[in-house]
């Protein structure tokens, strides 16, 4: 956090409404994301109880499991999901674009990509672990399932894996998206709770931000987001409803279990489900940020990348290897970094949170020499000045080099600070003649911001994605073959034959 | 008039909602009232949307079940093992839930009429206190000693139970499902005694395991409770013999050293 | 009993005292500095009914089916004489095939009262010690003395004779997967389990052994993967035991917190509660709600004083410590003039007001 979101958050909470800390969005949003919503057994790791799921606001489909802690009912669960997931990511392969390559021949990319909205941060956790329990299921065998089930897990465990990289958009929790763009006036333990969190965004009409907080933290009312259900609601509801499932005698009684069990969970899903579309249109409403299209072409070429391995591929592994891990790392690092520098880009009150420290500064130019000519070296190069008055406070110094916000690739000498004003010397960004392309040197009377970091600052090294790792570097990394540890573990054998459940 | 499923519905619903109220704000006599007003409306609910109550489960004699499965063993039985080793050989369903008051039942029919049945299923009795042993079985006709279970009893009975389910085995040539995991229960957890693959669980293998495990805890654990079983017969009476000593009479065992 | 026990019980009225448990002694780890918490704690109040009593129940609760699990994993790792734990340490710790002997200590002759169960479990240590004792000891029950209250506390085992050493075993129904567990119930599980570490180690130095024959590992045995298959993980829990045990001297020393009250005050439940209550200075923090029954009440406090605490610590910190919302906004607009000591931050926060105006204005 910052001095600048700590105010926001003061402010909130003296006026009882949200502030904005962002002006653009900066995630991408698409036309249909898949909201789901996960519900698991209490005490279990993974034993999923309830989802509600749709691309539509109007339309989710509810998936329940009667039993939680029978096996086969909860694969058939996850075989119900697979439907809907599979088909989802299916429909984002609709459309395709040509890259053009190095051999010319180019090849394609999805236009677009899955994009699954969770409730919170626990929500994705649930599906990593759901993804891992499925993708290493036979369809063959002593407990086979349907071919989808561990399908799921392997397109559940890419979401999961590429929403660990800073920028991504195929998997989010809504609370951190939210929280992305505002400061409420409670603490971000309590922005946890997205009903509490939108109560202050959006407050039900005639209530203020902290009176909708502090209803939404009554269960009752409010029931949580999952993927963890509400103690009251285990103990007063679903024991009950679980308990008549197991003993009803025939198949018309457990079918009238279901239905009750069913709609028990529908009421508790239900109110997130609102709140997750509600939350969609507050971000929707937001203009998108400049830099959001570039990061989303990262996410389809993963998307791209990984829907053509899948037919001949293997499950992902169950832990990277120490090589993969440390290139992970910085390839995550480089992204937040990368993340970091396009959102103070695309966004001025993000940019003032590195006003206030310092890293850029934002002034009037005040007066310039847009056809200024450096003379002392062969040959004369074009050098404007342009003194801009600021009331940030400076950390830049003579001889540092800043970066014109407003235009992407214009360096600027700092040649003299002095009491709020500095004199800068433009070095590049104003086209290649010795008379500066028009418009490329801001003017006296312009607002501009320099910083201390570019937006291409990490690019140097443009890597490719770490998939297409070049022969001349060792080609990509080692495909991942299931070994003896798969075969002693996973036939579905040992371990499963002693799953008990009770 | 009847009230309509959905109505009934509707009622559990705002019940189950009060019910929470009332827990969430610490008032548990409302609950307890609340509660029973939804279980009425479940009730009702069942008979309007399913009809009739429920078909009446058979009753089996479960004492000659655990008797069985006991006999079988041979040596002190927790009811989830007896449940198992039913399951895996004989016929009839053993549910665990009816065992729990199998030994208070045992224990007044004894008060009442002394020895009038060939056998009772009692607690097995610790070694240390001559009380009853929390949810072990045991039949009134073995041996005193074999009755009692003392530090390395556990252990031992374990290996007992595995040498004589893997001979049943052999004997009987049972097989199949139902077996298997009984088998493979024990052969897990006793060294050498599981095959290379998950789940093969031989009983040749099982029996020699189990044997040669059972070899280096047999003597310390015959002789505590051979004492502890003459300590018995000096101390206790016969209803005590069978169902264990009180606290007051555990303290006299252990010569007072208790407070 | 001391004079300090005999206010604390005063302070508690004739409620009934409430026992620390390992989760409640862990717990004080969690917020020190709150001298409220503090000294209900030590008085053995019933914080969950003061808090339903103020009209600010926690909001704590736990579902049956985690209950359910837990009690159904415990009982597996035990069944058939601990077969699968016995399995376990063999297998994981070279646990020598003798050593077999299980002493239950959950109970003596049917009876399950404290003080008798606790000498029950001194006895059988002291024969371990001796020598001639056994290898597992399922649920003894150790003894913490709490600012003179004891406070009774359950380990799931206790394994000796692992290399001459004893160890607490906890068995929890949380899962290993590929060789993680949630770090948050891992933590949670080493502070409880040091509580039993430090129970354990006091006891072993009342029958004139070092405390260090008590392993600062601890055994941890969870289910594997997604099948119910036990899998065991040493935990070290020095770094825990340490913060415990510096809590603990603390709370002997809330005499000063005592000193301060009004002689008659009590925290029994009636009319002067709430304002007894608030006569002892909390320390809210949003995080308390996970872990304090009355940090609602708290909360509540702290919004009517337009407490910065509110908003967490980190909040806080970023605005150099000014203690409410009023001070800090009336700085960030120049209608309050800082004092000397708070120049530095009434700075940054005006030009943070600016900046933010700036930014805001030009999408206006």
């Amino acid at each position: 956090m910052s001095t600048l979101t700590a105010l926001a958050r003061i402010e909130a909470a003296r006026t009882g409404s949200a502030q904005p800390l962002a002006t653009v969005r900066h995630c991408h949003l698409g036309e249909q994301p898949l909201v789901l919503i996960p519900l698991k057994l209490s005490g279990e790791a993974a034993a999923p109880l309830a989802a509600m799921v749709g691309t539509a606001r109007k339309d989710p489909a509810l998936l329940v499991v009667a039993q939680p802690r029978n096996r086969d009912l909860r694969f058939g669960f996850a075989a119900e999901l697979a439907a809907l997931v599979l088909s989802y990511v299916e429909s984002r392969q609709a459309g395709t674009e040509t890259v053009p390559t190095k051999d010319g021949e180019g090849r394609q990319r999805y236009s677009d990509a899955p994009q699954v909205l969770v409730p919170n941060p626990g929500g994705i956790t649930f599906l990593r672990l759901l993804g891992r329990s499925t993708r290493f299921r036979r369809i063959d065998g002593p407990y086979p399932v349907e071919a989808s089930v561990p399908l799921l897990g392997r397109w559940l465990t890419w979401l999961c894996d590429r929403a660990e990289q800073p920028g991504s958009s195929v998997l989010m929790p809504m609370t951190s998206m939210l929280a992305g763009h505002w400061a409420t006036g409670q603490s971000t333990f309590e922005d946890a709770n997205l009903g509490a969190l939108l109560g202050w965004l959006d407050p039900p009409e005639g209530m203020t931000g902290p009176q909708a907080a502090l209803r939404a933290e009554d269960p009752l009312l409010c029931p949580p987001a999952g993927p963890t259900t509400d103690p009251g609601f285990d103990n007063e509801e679903l024991a009950p409803l679980l308990a008549a499932y197991d003993r009803a005698p025939a198949d018309q009684a457990r079918m009238a279990a279901t239905d009750r069990l069913r709609r028990a969970l529908r009421r508790q899903l239900e109110p997130t489900w609102e709140l997750m579309w509600r939350s969609i249109e507050l971000l929707r409403a937001l203009p998108e940020g400049a830099h959001v299209t570039g990061r989303w072409e990262g996410d389809r070429e993963s998307f791209t990348h990984f829907a053509e391995g899948v037919p001949e591929g293997f499950p992902q592994a169950k832990r990277d290897s120490a090589v993969a891990a440390a290139r992970r790392l910085i390839r995550l690092e480089r992204a937040q970094d990368e993340l970091d520098v396009q959102r103070a880009l695309d966004d001025p009150l993000v940019m003032a949170e590195h006003r206030l420290t310092g890293e850029a500064f934002a002034g009037i130019v005040v007066a310039a020499q847009p056809d200024r000519l450096d003379t002392t070296g062969k040959t004369p190069k074009l050098r404007p000045y342009l003194q801009v008055r600021t009331s940030d406070p400076l950390r830049v110094a003579d001889g540092d080099t800043v970066h014109n916000a407003g235009r992407k690739g214009q360096k600027a000498l700092v040649v003299d600070v002095n009491a709020g004003t500095v004199l800068l010397e433009l070095s590049s960004g104003m086209g290649r003649k010795r008379v500066a392309e028009p418009g490329s040197v801001p003017e006296v009377g312009d607002r501009v911001c320099f910083t201390t970091f570019a937006a291409d600052f990490h690019r140097s090294p443009v890597l490719p994605p770490l998939e297409q790792t070049p022969w001349t570097h060792g080609g990509p990394p080692e495909a991942y073959v299931p070994g003896d540890d798969e075969a002693v573990a996973y036939p579905p054998t040992a371990a499963d034959a002693l799953e008990v459940w009770e | 008039m009847r009230e309509s499923p959905e109505s009934l519905e509707q009622r559990i619903a705002g019940l189950r909602s009060a019910v929470r109220r009332a827990l969430a704000g610490g008032d548990r006599t409302a609950a307890r009232a609340l509660r029973a007003e939804l279980r009425a409306a479940e009730d009702s609910w069942e008979r309007a949307v399913l009809g009739g109550g429920d078909p009446k489960p058979v009753l089996l004699p479960v004492r000659e079940q655990v008797h069985h499965a006991l006999s079988l063993l041979g040596v002190p039985a927790a009811p989830k093992l007896i449940v198992a080793v039913h399951d895996a050989f004989f016929s009839g369903e053993l549910a665990s839930s009816r065992l729990t008051s199998l030994r208070r039942d045992e224990e007044r029919s004894f008060r009442s009429a002394p020895y009038s049945r060939p056998y009772y299923l009692c607690a097995a009795l610790t070694a240390d206190l001559l009380a009853p042993a929390r949810g072990l079985l045991v039949i009134s006709t073995w041996p005193l000693p074999t009755r009692i279970v003392g530090p390395y009893s556990p252990r031992a009975d374990f290996l007992t139970s595995a040498i004589r389910v893997a001979e049943h085995t052999l004997r009987t040539g049972a097989g199949g499902d139902a077996v298997r995991p009984l088998l493979w229960r024990f052969a897990a957890n006793i060294p050498g005694a599981a095959g290379d693959h998950p789940h093969d669980a031989d009983p040749r293998r099982l029996l020699t395991a189990a044997t040669a495990e059972l070899e280096v805890h047999t003597g310390k654990d015959t002789e505590q409770r051979r004492q502890a079983a003459d300590r018995a017969r000096r101390q206790l009476g016969d209803v005590e013999q069978l169902f264990g000593a009180r606290l007051a009479a555990a303290a006299r065992a252990q010569n007072g050293r208790l407070p | 009993m001391t004079d300090l026990a005999a206010r604390l019980d005063r302070l508690r009225g004739d409620a009934p005292a409430r026992n620390h448990d390992a989760r409640t002694i862990a717990a004080l780890t969690t917020n020190p500095g709150c001298g409220r918490r503090g000294l209900m704690d030590a008085a053995g109040i019933d914080k969950d009914a003061v808090a339903r009593y103020l009209g600010f129940p926690a909001p704590f609760g736990q579902s049956q089916f985690a209950i359910a699990r837990g009690n159904a994993f415990e009982k597996q790792v035990k069944d058939d004489g601990f077969a699968e734990l016995f399995t376990l340490l063999r297998e994981r710790l070279g646990l020598p095939v003798p050593q077999v002997a299980i002493e239950s200590l959950d109970e003596v002759g049917g009876n399950h009262g404290s003080e008798l169960r606790h000498a029950q479990t001194r006895r059988a240590l002291a024969r371990a010690l001796a020598g001639d004792g056994s290898t597992l000891f399922d649920h003894p029950l150790l003894r913490l003395d709490i600012a003179g209250q004891p406070a009774y506390l359950e380990p799931d085992v206790l394994a000796f004779r692992l290399g001459d050493k004893f160890y607490v075993i906890e068995i929890k129904s949380f899962a290993i997967i590929d060789g993680q567990a949630d770090p948050e119930q891992v933590a949670a599980a080493a502070r409880q389990s040091a509580v039993y570490v430090l129970a354990l180690r006091r006891l072993l130095t009342q029958l004139g052994h070092p405390a260090t024959a008590v392993s600062h590992e601890v055994i941890l045995v969870c289910p594997e993967n997604f099948s119910n298959q036990p899998a065991a993980a040493f935990v070290d829990v020095r770094k825990q035991l340490s913060v415990i045990e510096r809590q603990l001297s603390r709370i002997s020393r809330i005499d000063d917190l005592v000193a301060a009250l009004p002689e008659e005050m009590t925290f029994e439940l009636g009319d002067g509660l709430a304002s007894a209550i608030r006569a002892v200075e909390a320390r809210y923090a949003p995080d308390c709600v996970s872990s304090c029954e009355l940090a609602f009440f708290c909360r509540d406090e702290a919004r009517a004083c337009g407490s910065t605490d509110l908003l967490g610590i980190a909040v806080r910190d970023d605005v150099g410590g000014v203690e409410t919302l009023a001070t800090a906004l009336g700085l960030a607009d120049g209608s309050l003039a800082p004092s000397p000591e708070q120049v530095e931050i009434a700075a940054k926060l005006r030009l943070a007001r600016l900046l933010r105006a700036q930014a805001l204005e030009g999408v206006a």
